[in-house]
This record gives structure tokens, C-alpha cells and sequence, in this order.
């Protein structure tokens, strides 16, 4: 039996077992172990993947599907399987049913599918096997916002089905070496023409952006993720997404030389690439400023998951080779710290049963361990040295103003400047202030879910203090020497990060301020009730905490712009069709006999006239 | 192999940053009383405040992150200055970049935020969202400054951007650059959180935002954090624009030259508003930016 077999559909077939078998502690268990196997294998693969890839073909009812575990893949399947283990973790701690497993590992399957697969066949099915079964997750908590996803991703499914059929009709392949070779020869023979690549482009990009939430399709992420399971959006927004970047890449392997040929450059850059470039660039600036503005704490991180994803783009948009190292990385420390955002709210709503935060507040000395784990996530999304989430944000800096694109690496500026706002709401929001009395009560998560977060939290540290471990094997999937340096020291042709060093260097000033701080008299432990208030007396009853509107001179700044919302574009185009719709019923089918009849006859007359009678 | 040399160096300039630091918070109160014609206190007053905080008896806690809050500003300050290259002293500034100096300058903040946070003081509250929008706010400009800088020197390292000054001239005398640092002067008026943005503490308003809750060592903590912090970002400016230095005379000079700049503005400005000063930044500061990485590019 082939182990790629095995690493596929494990997941899959854990699930429909979990579901079968519908009882408490034994869909656990099968879940776990579906969800553990995929990466115990990847392991066990990794040295005979960095030799030569892997390959595996499967032949169901005639069509022949191609697997291959290449260096690319295994570090996409790696990440998300990490990411998964970590999900059926936390789903042991949220979920209590058979259907939730069911669905949560069966887009596991379509996930790895994905990354895995070698030809267009087994990617689309795979594509939607993993878009219907996170479908299912949503709709089961939310019909309308499952729906909007659904309307979403069947464009994009219909984009991308349409694009395979062009390239199918255009070189009669299939599979992506064949497509990509046609496409390179394609370049001297021009048998396809500026307009259709320009179309072709426009498809996948289309395909891919709504999986990746790209502005402006974006608009199915914040309600899907927020209404499903939190431990399975650990899994949809960290791994899910990522299958949508990896289509970006896919468009750059597939049909990078032709789009370079057909489009040319713009200013120096790659014109496709430079447009992939700017729709990163505002889905980071609109999804961050959405972000800082949420009220409800599973909104919030949506957004930001959007516009982190936004920086995946925007990297790969730059278009050299530091580029994709920067974005690749990207794809590791999101997934990890964005999966560890996930759970830390999965904690907190399944122990507070609230999402908003103006119901939360003070429950860091509640759940102290949850609330480390919600700190180490909030340091490495910051982009604190030395945090995985620094690391990849600096060659994202790097590669994008060597690039010389300015103007993009000043969104990133801003960007990471909304993203230490929205994330210090959060801290303020949840942990801090006085707690509401109802919350007096509130415990430490359970243990399933503190695994699931500490399986994330460790990759934020180890990836952070010792970046070069994952750069040196990003360059492996290059093939070439991107980023320099050895495990500690990242090394690019004009800069240079040594994080062990930033560590060593935060150590000795902690240290020092520490002695300070232990010289210093003893401290008095006061409740958080007690505090200076200019002389006003202050009751208890007062929660005096900014619950609601933390960030109001923001939105009035940003009054005009808030004003405009694709959202609500979206909705009110849904409402149009709607009406039209109806007038069209009322209009025809108004119940009268007579008009049915008289529509009989015009028919009836038409075809007389048309000759068919 | 322990490299004494760089240990005693890294102490040393420690120790003089801190005192620098002082005296330069010190120059500020001075200089403001005397501009508003009072006698002001004398320029080693903070050094007094400091050490009287740490003299006091008891001190006040609402627990470990109210502790742990001062604790990390300091040490990422200390941490912050590390990385620039101070006058002939070269610290570690060979093993980080300027992206990276930017970020570690940024961090103290999170830092403050995140003990006033846990005061629970309302105040401290306001202080902490004021202090992040400015953030948000002087991002931009800043970033597009930064970058200016970047593009036109070809490298992110600050101890080639200080070798490239003194063989071609300071980044000033180069008319995008000259752009690019007002754009800075102005960011840096709000970095180091004195008027038209001392919208964080606005003293009289909301008794100074994060820092209300903190008295005795607390605040001593704070008040050294701050005298690093000031010493870095001058310095930093000093790097960035004024060509380095090559002694650590000729590097206070041009940090107290900056100061002053800073101290000037500050006494003629009354404060802005934090949606005014949002809107600000993202006006003239970011077109000038904006000019400056066209011109550059």
C-alpha cells in the first residue's frame, strides 16, 4: 500500500467512521488517529522527499489520477497537517457529534488532495470535495452565511472549471507538466492569444482568490468562519485558505512564462504578478481596518485572517525569488499562529459561551494558560522579534522594497500597524479590565484544547528563535540559495536578522529590568476595582471598562470610507435578482387561466412561425 | 570564546544612554519652562524623580502582567538600543537591520499596554486605544520614510547606511531624502509623544493614560524605559539622517540638535485630537511620503 494513499485518505475515512460510530470516546479516539496519521507519515516521507518527489497514480473508472509528494507539497501538507492534528484536538473539547468529525476531517482529505495532486482532475474534485465539506460545517450553524460562502465558491468553481476546459481545449492535458510545457512552447507558436491568457488569468485568479479571501471576494470569510465550530476555523482559516495561495503559485508554475510573454512588464515588475501584488495590498490595508473595528471577538479574527493571508499574496505578487521565500514562510507562522488565535477563542466561547466583548473582560486569572497561549499568538501576529510571525514579516519587508514596489511595502507598514491595534483589543477585550459578575465562575479550558494549542504554540517559539531552519528548507523547494544564514541568522543580499541574538538581547534587558524590579519595595497586590479616578468615588456596579466602540475615533476618521462596503454591494446586487425574480412570477404566473392560455397560443404561434409544427 | 570587550562596551554605553537619557528629559522640561519664561527645574530633576520612585516603601500591583508590563518596555528599549550602532561603538548593529531596529523600537509600547491594560483603570484604558490609533495613524507616513531611505541607500543594514553617508554625504543633503525627513520629524514629534501628539498621556485630560495606576518602582521602570527609549529614537534619527557620528560628542550634538527641533514644535502646538491627528498623518505627511519612494525608486 502506498503511503501517499494512506496520507490522503486516512482523514477521510477516520471521519466516516467517527460518524458511524457516533459514540462519546470512540469517535475521539478514530479521530484522532485519522487526523494524526497524515503527519506521522509526512515524517516518516521527509528524507525521501528531499531526494526525489514521491509519485502515485490512482486509477478510478478510467481516469487516472496523479499524486506526487514534491518538496512543495510536503511543506503545504505539513503545514496543514499540523494544523489538523491540532484541529482534532480541539474538536475533542467542542464538538459532540459524529457529523462535525465527519465534515472537519473529511476537508482534511480535500486539503491534502489538493496540495498533492498532479493533474487538474483530482485538484478539482479534491477542490470541491474540501469546499462542500467545510460548506457543511457552516451550514449546519448558519444557513445564510453558508449560503453567501456557497455563492462564492460556486463562482469560483465555475471559474476555474472553465479555465480547465480552455487549457483542455487548447493542448488537450490534463496534468500540470504537460500544461506547463505546452504552455512554454505555446509562447513561440501563440496559438493562444493575449485576450484569452488575459481570461485565462482572470479565471484562476478568480478561483483562487475566493478560497484565499481576496478583496473583493472576501466577503464569505467573516460570517463562515465565525459561524462553525472555532476549533474546525483553527483548521478552515489556517489550512483551508492556504489552498488558495497555493493556486496563486500554481498560475505562477503553470503559466508564468506565457503571462510574462503575452503581458510583458510594468515600471521593471511583472505585470501579472504586479496586479497580485496590489489586490494583496488592499486586502491587507481593507481587511485590517475591518478588523480593528469588530465588536465580536470571532469577526475580529476573521478580518485578520483575510488580511494575513493578504501578505501571502502580496509576497508572491513580488514575484523574486526572497519574495516567495517571504510568502511561503508566511504560509507556516499564519497557520500556526492564526490556528492558535482559533483555539484560544474556541476556549473562550466554550467556556464563557460568549462571543461579543462588551459580555467579556477580566478572565486572564481565570484561565491563566489560555491566556499565555493568546499571548504568545498575539506576539507572533504583531510580528514581536524573535516570533515565527516576525521572521516571515521581515523577508515580506525585504523582498518587497527590494523589489523596489514602495508604495506596496507601505501597506504592509500599515498593516502591521492595524494589526497590533485589533490584537491589543483583543488582549484588552477578553483578559483585562473588570470582570462582568456572571463570569466569576468561569474554569481553565479543558486539557484536549490546551494540547491542541500547545501543538501550535511551540512552532511560534522554535520557528521564531531558530528561523533558518525553515528558510534553509524553503530554499530546497527554490532550488536555489534565497535566504542565506544558518539556523539562527537569516542572511539576504542587502539585510540580515540573527534572531537568536534579538532573543539574547531581550533576555539581558529583561534581566536587567527585572533586578530593578526585584531591588525595588515589595508590591502591594489591589483588586482591579481599586484605582485612581480623579476623586470620584467609584462603586462596584460600575463596570468601567471600554466594553463597546474601543477604537470609535478610528471609525470617525474613516466616516466616509466606512460608508462604502462590497458586503453590502454583494447583498443588495442578491436583493436585485431577488426582485426581478419576483416581479418576473408575479407578472407571468399570476394564477389567471386566461393568460396561461394566451401564453399557450404565443407559444404555440412561435413554433408554428419557426417551422417545428 | 566571551567576547569582554563588546560586554564592557554594551555596559558602558548602557550606563551613558540612560544617564543621556535623563538629561535629555531633563533639557526638555528646561527648555519648555524657559521658553514659557519660568525657571523650569534643573536638568538632573528626572534623575532625582527616578530615584525617589525607587526609594518608595510600598508600591501598588494588580498582578503579574502589571509587573511583567514595565519590565518588558525596559528591557525591549535596552534590548532596541543594542541594535543601533551608537557613535564608533558598534554593539550588535552588524546583526540586524534597520526593519528590524523599527520593530524593536515599536515593541516598548506593547509593553506599557499591556500593564496599563491590566490596571483596570478607565484612564489607562483610553491611554492604551489613543497610543494605538496614533500607532496606526504615524504607520504610514513612517513606513514611506523608511523606505525612502532604503531605496535610495540600496541596503538595510544601519552600519552600511552610516559608511554610504560619510562617503556621499548625509541623507539630508539629498533632496528626496531631505523629503523623507521631514516626513520622519514630523512621526517622530508623536514618537517620542510630545505635542501636537501627546495624545497617549494629555496630561490635564486623562492624567496621563497608561501611566496613571504606576507610582514607586513601577514608575521608576518607567521613567528609565523612557530615557533609553529617548536615547535610541535620537539616535536613530541621528543614523538615519544626520550621517552617524563618529564620536559620542559629535552623536549628542546632533541628538540634542534633533531634541531641540522636537522641543520647539512641541512648545507652539496645542494637542490634536486623535481622529485630527489621524487625518493629519494621512494627508500631508503620507503625500510628502509618497513623493519621497517615487523619487526614489
Amino acid at each position: 500500500m502506498n503511503e501517499i494513499l494512506i496520507i490522503l485518505f486516512t482523514p477521510l475515512l477516520a471521519g466516516v467512521l467517527a460518524w458511524a460510530f457516533d459514540f462519546r470516546g470512540v469517535r475521539e479516539v478514530i479521530g484522532l488517529i485519522g487526523a494524526a496519521v497524515p503527519l506521522a507519515y509526512l515524517v516518516k516521507l521527509y528524507p525521501a522527499v528531499i531526494e526525489k518527489p514521491v509519485d502515485y497514480a490512482l486509477t478510478v473508472g478510467g481516469f487516472t489520477l496523479q499524486f506526487q509528494l514534491g518538496t512543495m507539497s510536503w511543506y503545504f501538507a505539513a503545514v496543514a497537517s499540523l494544523v489538523g492534528l491540532a484541529m482534532a484536538f480541539g474538536l475533542v473539547a467542542t464538538s459532540r457529534s459524529g457529523y462535525d468529525w465527519l465534515f472537519a476531517l473529511m476537508s482534511f482529505t480535500g486539503v491534502l488532495g489538493v496540495f498533492l495532486s498532479q493533474d487538474f482532475i483530482g485538484f478539482f474534485l479534491l477542490w470541491e470535495l474540501m469546499t462542500f465539506a467545510s460548506f457543511m460545517m457552516v451550514l449546519k450553524r448558519n444557513r445564510h452565511e453558508s449560503l453567501k460562502y456557497f455563492v462564492l465558491s460556486v463562482i469560483g468553481a465555475y471559474a476555474m472549471l472553465l479555465a480547465i476546459g480552455i487549457l483542455y481545449a487548447r493542448t488537450g492535458a490534463l496534468d500540470f507538466e504537460t500544461i506547463r510545457q505546452a504552455l512554454i512552447i505555446d509562447v513561440s507558436l501563440g496559438t493562444i492569444g493575449k485576450g484569452e491568457t488575459i481570461l485565462l488569468f482572470t479565471l484562476f485568479l478568480t478561483a483562487f482568490g475566493v478560497k484565499a479571501g481576496a478583496v473583493p471576494l472576501h466577503v464569505w470569510a467573516p460570517g463562515a468562519y465565525s459561524e462553525t465550530d472555532q476549533s474546525y476555523t483553527a483548521f478552515f482559516s489556517g489550512a483551508l485558505s492556504k489552498a488558495g495561495v497555493y493556486g496563486i503559485l500554481l498560475i505562477y508554475m503553470l503559466m508564468g512564462y506565457k503571462l510574462y510573454a503575452e503581458l510583458g512588464t510594468f515600471h521593471g515588475h511583472l505585470t501579472f504578478a504586479y496586479v497580485i501584488a496590489w489586490i494583496g495590498a488592499i486586502t491587507v490595508v481593507v481587511a485590517s481596518f475591518l478588523a480593528v473595528l469588530q465588536e465580536d471577538i470571532r469577526k475580529l479574527f476573521a478580518y485578520s485572517s483575510v488580511g494575513q493571508v493578504g501578505y501571502i499574496l502580496l509576497a508572491f505578487g513580488v514575484g523574486s525569488p526572497l519574495g516567495f521565500a517571504g510568502g511561503l514562510f508566511h504560509v507556516l507562522s499564519h497557520a500556526i499562529f492564526k490556528g492558535l488565535f482559533w483555539l484560544v477563542t474556541a476556549a473562550i466561547i466554550l467556556q464563557t459561551g460568549r462571543t461579543r466583548f462588551r459580555d467579556m473582560g477580566g478572565l486572564a486569572e481565570k484561565m491563566p494558560f489560555t491566556f499565555a497561549m493568546g499571548l504568545i499568538a498575539v506576539l507572533s501576529l504583531a510580528g514581536i522579534p524573535p516570533m515565527a510571525g516576525f521572521a516571515s514579516k521581515w523577508l515580506i519587508y525585504e523582498a518587497a522594497i527590494q523589489a523596489h514596489m514602495p508604495l506596496v511595502a507601505g501597506a504592509i507598514f500599515l498593516g502591521s500597524g492595524l494589526a497590533f491595534a485589533y490584537v491589543v483589543r483583543f488582549l484588552y477585550g477578553v483578559w483585562f479590565g473588570q470582570r462582568p459578575s456572571e463570569l466569576e465562575d468561569v474554569k481553565e479550558a479543558p486539557l484536549p484544547l490546551l494540547l491542541a494549542m500547545t501543538i501550535l504554540a511551540i512552532p511560534n517559539l522554535v520557528f521564531g528563535v531558530a528561523p533558518g531552519v525553515v528558510t534553509g528548507y524553503i530554499n530546497r523547494i527554490l532550488m536555489g540559495d534565497v535566504v542565506g544564514g544558518d539556523y539562527y541568522r537569516l542572511v539576504t543580499q542587502t539585510g540580515t536578522y540573527n534572531a537568536l541574538l534579538v532573543s539574547t538581547a531581550l533576555v539581558i534587558g529583561l534581566a536587567i529590568a527585572g533586578l530593578v524590579y526585584l531591588y525595588g519595595a515589595k508590591a502591594r497586590r489591589v483588586p482591579v476595582t481599586d484605582t485612581y479616578q480623579s476623586g470620584n468615588p467609584v462603586t462596584e456596579e460600575f463596570n468601567l471598562s471600554i466594553r463597546r466602540n474601543f477604537y470609535r475615533p478610528l471609525a470617525e476618521a474613516l466616516e466616509f470610507w466606512l460608508r462604502y462596503s462590497w458586503d453590502r454591494f454583494y447583498e443588495r446586487l442578491a436583493k436585485l435578482s431577488e426582485d426581478f425574480a419576483d416581479a418576473l412570477r408575479q407578472a407571468f404566473y399570476n394564477g389567471n387561466v386566461q393568460s396561461y392560455s394566451w401564453y399557450l397560443a404565443i407559444v404555440l404561434l412561435i413554433l408554428a412561425l419557426w417551422g417545428v409544427l | 570564546m566571551i567576547d569582554w570587550k563588546l560586554i564592557l562596551e554594551v555596559i558602558g554605553i548602557l550606563l551613558y544612554a540612560t544617564f543621556m537619557g535623563f538629561i535629555f528629559m531633563g533639557i526638555e522640561r528646561k527648555a519648555m519652562a524657559r521658553i514659557q519664561r519660568r525657571v523650569g527645574p534643573p536638568l538632573y530633576q528626572p534623575i532625582i524623580d527616578t530615584l525617589k520612585l525607587l526609594g518608595k516603601k510600598e508600591s501598588i500591583s494588580h498582578g503579574f502582567i502589571y509587573d511583567f508590563g514595565p519590565v518588558f518596555a525596559l528591557g525591549a528599549s535596552i534590548a532596541a538600543l543594542l541594535f543601533i550602532p551608537i557613535a564608533n561603538f558598534q554593539l550588535f548593529s552588524s546583526n540586524a537591520d534597520l526593519i528590524v531596529v523599527a520593530y524593536l523600537l515599536e515593541v516598548p509600547m506593547l509593553g506599557i499596554m499591556l500593564g496599563a491594560m491590566s490596571s483596570g483603570n478607565p484612564f489607562s484604558a483610553v491611554g492604551v486605544q489613543r497610543g494605538l490609533l496614533t500607532m496606526v495613524a504615524m504607520q504610514l507616513p513612517y513606513g514611506l520614510a523608511l523606505i525612502a531611505l532604503i531605496q535610495h541607500w540600496g541596503t538595510f543594514k544601519l552600519s552600511e547606511i552610516v559608511a554610504l553617508q560619510g562617503a556621499q554625504g548625509w541623507s539630508v543633503t539629498v533632496p528626496a531624502l531631505l523629503i523623507a525627513m521631514i516626513v520622519f520629524d514630523i512621526v517622530f514629534q508623536a514618537m517620542l509623544g510630545l505635542e501636537p501628539f501627546d495624545i497617549i498621556t494629555a496630561p490635564a485630560e486623562i492624567s496621563m493614560g497608561p501611566m496613571v495606576e504606576y507610582g514607586g518602582k513601577h514608575a521608576a521602570i518607567l521613567f528609565t524605559q523612557h530615557a533609553v527609549q529617548i536615547f535610541a529614537e535620537t539616535a536613530f534619527f541621528a543614523v538615519l539622517f544626520l550621517g552617524g557620528a563618529s564620536n559620542l560628542l559629535e552623536l549628542l550634538i546632533k541628538q540634542i540638535a534633533v531634541l531641540f527641533i522636537a522641543i520647539f514644535v512641541a512648545s507652539i502646538y496645542p494637542r490634536f485630537t486623535i481622529d485630527q491627528a489621524a487625518k493629519f498623518f494621512w494627508k500631508w505627511p503620507t503625500i510628502l511620503g509618497i513623493i519621497a519612494v517615487l523619487l526614489t525608486v
